[in-house]
């Protein structure tokens, strides 16, 4: 599925510029003058250039034991899994990308010496992959309030103990390649690399759950990526 | 010729739809394979091709999609998968009585990037399409459709799979979006000329799009290529309904909007996701009486990259010439150390300055040509879009270029000597690619332009013998010195003009060839491109860095009315007050205020970035900011170069550090006083947790560029050489960038960096260690899952070179891993490794 010309708003852009410091490291210090003019020299050059494309599909999720679950052919073996899932019948699996803009700017930036410039791109690719899967969450939220149904949080292979290896049958089961063009290496890394897919529980109840990361995520107080307190950066 | 071949842009004829919800609705799912279902599900797969016959399709794909070594491993059930699949085609076409139908054997994506941005090889994908193409055209397929390709490259190697391993005609359908792009970055006009240049039979896109938002781009193909196009949308736009995809449209509208698609020029037209036989049939009855539109010869000249398109004969075309080690010794020197950062380096400046495309020439007797040709070749494409000319006189080196290059090139050269003709033009045929034809011969470079041109005709002749029209010759008239032979310049420029007027045919130049053995070179040259412009030169292969000829140029095109209102004219030298000949500096010029006589520059917000007499030409537009900004914020600074360095303006460093031995500073006391004490500053503010990873890199890139300086002033190293570290990336790993920070900061520290790059196997790093008798080794992983080729790394090293040190670091890295693998140091960052290196290897004293 393709979505092109899709575009952040003013809004989002804020955002997307705040998180992009976060993963650059800034959380309690700002950022100096001529970081800000490094930061502004790619972010806009690099929203132009992505293409966003995603898929995301729902299915009746099996629980075969405790911590197994099944969805179609694919069988996850997940501690974390069985938390994250409590209480849901179904499961939605997405896979989203932003292209490959972020991976040719920063192979550019450092063959030509600039590697600053490169770890900016990566940062701000981050900023940008994890704004697009937002927008993809909350169109998923919408179609599943649309059938009276909630969400939980997202939850992607390598989070918690759910194996990095259960990718190969993700990719399988969503025709990740095939409907949005990302491919996996031998060691299981998505190409484009700012690409995320995901498991998201679908239940019959509100949990009032947090719908991001770092909120759930139990290395959220020694992260250094955490943005739990990045609202007492001084900006 | 099969019949096939026969009926292809002639008739027009359907393919299939769809197969996936198809078998789902018999009980696929998801995540099971769909091609072992030719083994367990016969009578379900050969009912599917008999009801796509049945309904009006000419053409059915074989359940092959995914069937290939990475999907199913043990080839023997591989084998009999693909096998299978034709005969299931071949008795559904049976049944449905036809024997006029045709069995595609139907090859999707491998799942896999290829290198360099990915970790699949060339060779390796080649090989897993080549083995499925035999099995297939064995059965007795009747042709091979190559389907759903978001990356051309990957599209390339499955083309010379099926051309290398069989003789049936071969189709390819891509993926593009709603704007025409495919995922990698591919477009139609650059995915054309490419699949045109290796000869395939038709080509076309399909899934991704419904018929609607296809037509543009379906339109595009059909103006762009001179061969049958093909389109296959899907079912309408994809759409999630309770958390089902389902498609927009049904199948009368479907068969409606094909209707534009067949009047638009389109050949075969066949159907993709949610797609089915009635979609097939009623698109059939929709589109059989629109007529065909005969298919034109474009006659285009083009070559591309894997994304762009550059056609010859419209504007002149700049080729860089900057890439060739003939006459640079730091070229040559580059090339022996295997230094591809530098010449990825020269190309992304040329790009910069303006080239079009980039000249490749990397012979030297002492390297491996092939080898390098390769890497090169891969490495740029890996950052830059420009099309490229592969310059080779090794025609070895020339097929691994074109086998690996994504597009179609340029191919430097071949001549009207026999054997030249004999070599590189089967060549061209096989791997696409416009050819510089040099217009000499057994008898050497004729005097006259009469003696050219015919040589040019032969050329011409001889190529159309191997099918390469003349569009894909650009005949060089060779620029030979004025200063032996006065009348050379007006022999090269009659050559030129005959060759466009009378064989029509465009035309390439090495235009700085004129002036050799005079002085000022740059005054001829720019004077002669001019002149040859004028005769109709197409192409002219200089230097883009080069101040004059891109002034002739540019003067070219607005004298010439190729240059509307002046504005690239006005956009090049509105800013340039101080416009003299010569060559650019890569940065802004030298700055004058410590030779002035005062230490007060940075003081002075007001001051201007580009200094005064400073040839300013191509220099960084943003360094007047830049200035600006430092100034204010430093006023009063005591030491600009060392604050340049702390707040990590480049271009400023660089002017500093000029300025500073302009005004007779001690080179050395530049390094000491200045530079490595402003480092160390940032350094410990790193480690600190005041200043940040952007900070200390721009910090770093900023002293580089001082280092620089002070280095080409006094000839030799700047700085103490404190030893040679190797950095890698570990096998299976394809993320540098940790890699590439370390390496920055370990150069600026006085270390020579041996950077062997991302993916890298553990008997290169032994072996390197070895070879270059290296005391450590610094090695990056990203992933848990590659810390395994990490381990195995050190654990060889331990086996052959037990005296290497080993830092490792990265995202997943941690001191226990670290310990487990048995490295010998876990650094946290890359100020921790510098610290290590000047631990263990001897400067531990700062």
């Amino acid at each position: 599925m393709t979505d092109n010309g899709l575009l952040p708003t003013e809004e989002e852009r804020k955002k997307i510029l705040k998180e992009t410091f976060r993963y650059l490291g800034y959380r309690r210090t700002a950022p100096d003058e001529e970081v800000r003019r490094a930061v502004s020299g790619v972010l806009p050059r690099l929203t132009a250039a992505i293409e966003p494309r995603e898929i995301h599909r729902s299915f009746p999720l099996q629980r075969m034991q405790k911590g197994i679950f099944k969805i179609e052919g694919m069988e996850l073996h997940s501690r974390s899994l069985e938390r994250n899932l409590a209480g849901c019948g179904e499961v939605w699996l997405m896979a989203a990308t932003i292209g490959y803009a972020p991976d040719r700017m920063a192979a550019r930036a450092s063959a030509a010496g600039h590697v600053s410039e490169a770890v900016i791109v990566q940062a701000a690719g981050a900023a940008l992959i994890e704004w697009w899967c937002g927008r993809v969450n909350e169109s998923i939220r919408q179609e599943a309030l649309a059938m009276g149904k909630y969400l939980r949080p997202r939850f992607s292979p390598g989070y918690g103990d759910l194996p990095l290896a259960c990718q190969r049958d993700f990719f399988q089961v969503m025709g990740v390649t095939r409907y949005v063009g990302i491919t996996l290496t031998e060691s299981l890394l998505m190409m484009p690399s700012k690409s995320v897919t995901a498991l998201i529980g679908m239940a019959e109840k509100d949990a009032g759950c947090l719908e991001e990361g770092c909120e759930v995520c139990p290395k959220n107080k020694t992260c250094v990526y955490s943005r739990l307190d990045v609202g007492k950066a001084p900006n | 010729m099969s019949r096939f071949l026969e009926r292809l842009g002639k008739e027009r004829l359907y393919w299939d739809g769809g197969t996936g919800s198809l078998l789902q609705a018999k009980g696929l799912k998801g995540g099971e394979l769909p091609e072992r279902w030719n083994l367990t599900r016969p009578d379900v797969l050969v009912d599917v091709a008999r009801s796509y016959f049945a309904a009006g399709s000419d053409i059915v794909n074989t359940n092959t999609f995914g069937a290939n070594r990475l999907h199913y491993p043990d080839a023997t059930e591989l084998e009999s998968i693909v096998r299978a699949g034709v005969r299931h085609v071949k008795e559904g076409m049976r049944q449905a009585g036809r024997t006029d139908g045709y069995v595609a054997l139907d090859i999707g994506p491998s799942g896999r990037l290829l290198a360099p941005m990915g970790d699949l090889a060339l060779e390796d994908a080649i090989a897993l399409f080549a083995e499925v193409v035999r099995w297939g055209a064995d059965e007795g397929a009747d042709l091979v459709l190559v389907e759903t390709m978001s990356d051309s490259l990957e599209a390339k190697t499955a083309v010379l799979a099926a051309k290398e391993n069989c003789d049936l005609p071969v189709c390819v359908t891509c993926v593009y979006d709603a704007g025409g792009k495919m995922l990698t970055g591919g477009t139609v006009a650059s995915v054309v000329p490419m699949l045109e240049g290796l000869r395939v039979d038709a080509l076309g896109l399909n899934c991704s799009l419904g018929p609607v938002q296809m037509l543009p781009i379906a339109q595009e193909l059909a103006e762009t290529a001179s061969m049958p196009v093909i389109c296959s949308p899907n079912a309408g736009l994809p759409r999630s309904e309770g958390g089902k995809t389902v498609y927009d449209l049904t199948a009368d509208e479907f068969a409606e909007a094909m209707r534009d698609i067949a009047a638009c020029g389109v050949s075969v037209l066949g159907g993709c996701c949610g797609t089915t036989p009635e979609f097939i049939r009623r698109t059939v009855e929709e589109t059989r009486e629109i007529p065909m539109k005969p298919i034109e010869k474009k006659h285009r000249t083009v070559v591309t990259s894997f994304s762009r398109a550059v056609e010859i004969g419209g504007r002149p075309v700049l080729v860089g010439e900057r890439i060739n080690p003939t006459g640079k010794k730091r070229f040559k020197q580059a090339l022996r150390d295997q230094d591809i950062d530098y010449i990825l380096e020269q190309g992304i400046d040329q790009e910069e300055a303006g080239a079009d495309i980039l000249d490749v020439n990397v012979g030297l007797p002492e390297i491996d040509e092939v080898r390098m040709m390769e890497t090169i070749v891969t490495r740029l494409q890996g950052v830059l879009a420009l099309p490229l000319q592969l310059d080779t006189t090794d025609a070895a080196a020339l097929e691994r270029g074109l086998r690996v290059y994504n597009g179609k090139p340029m191919i430097n050269s071949v001549n009207g000597k026999e054997e030249s003709l004999n070599t590189v033009l089967p060549l061209a045929a096989k791997y696409g690619g416009v050819v510089v034809g040099l217009t000499l011969d057994e008898t050497g470079i004729p005097a006259t332009a009469d003696g050219r041109v015919a040589i040019a005709e032969k050329i011409i002749k001889e190529a159309e013998k191997y099918g390469i029209p003349k569009e894909d010759i650009i005949i060089d008239g060779l620029a030979m010195t004025i200063s032996t032979d006065s009348g050379s310049a007006l022999t090269t420029l009659e050559t030129i003009r005959r060759v466009r007027c009378e064989l029509g045919v465009q035309t390439i130049l090495g235009v700085s060839n004129i002036s050799f053995g005079l002085p000022q070179r740059e005054i001829i040259n720019a004077s002669f491109f001019a002149m040859a412009l004028r005769e109709g030169l197409s192409c002219g292969i200089i230097n883009p860095n080069s101040t004059a000829m891109m002034a002739a140029f540019r003067a070219y095109l607005a004298l010439s009315g190729q240059d509307e209102n002046c504005e690239s004219y006005v956009a090049a030298y509105a800013d340039k007050k101080d416009y003299t000949f010569g060559l650019a500096p890569k940065t802004a010029g030298v700055g004058t205020a410590y030779a002035a006589g005062g230490n007060t520059r940075a003081g002075s917000p007001g001051a201007s970035a580009a200094g005064t007499g400073a040839p300013t030409a191509g220099g960084s537009t943003g360094a007047s900011g830049e200035t600006g900004t430092a100034g204010g914020k430093n006023a009063g600074g005591k030491d600009p170069l060392g604050d340049a360095v702390s707040f990590g303006m480049e271009t400023r460093a660089a002017e500093e550090a000029r300025a500073l031995l302009a005004a007779g500073e001690d080179p050395l006391a530049i390094v000491n006083g200045r530079l490595i004490p402003a480092l160390d500053a940032v350094g410990r503010g790193f480690e600190a947790g005041t200043i940040f990873l952007p900070q200390l890199l721009m910090s770093a890139e900023a002293a580089k560029a001082a280092f620089e300086v002070v280095k080409s002033a006094i000839g030799t190293g700047a700085q103490e050489q404190k030893g040679r570290v190797i950095l890698a990336t570990v096998k299976g790993d394809i993320h540098d960038i940790g890699k590439n920070i370390v390496k920055v900061l370990l150069e600026n520290y006085g270390y020579e960096v041996l950077d062997l790059g991302k993916d890298v196997p553990p008997e290169e790093i032994v072996q390197t260690a070895l070879r270059e008798k290296i005391r450590l080794v610094g090695l990056s992983a990203l992933m848990t899952t590659t810390v395994v080729s990490m381990e195995e790394t050190i654990r060889q090293l331990r086996r052959e070179a037990p005296d290497t040190l080993v830092v490792v670091g990265g995202a997943v890295m941690t001191q226990e891993y670290a310990d487990a693998i048995g490295a010998d140091c876990y650094a946290k960052d890359a100020m921790d490794t510098v610290r290590y290196a000047d631990r263990v290897l001897g400067n531990g004293d700062r």
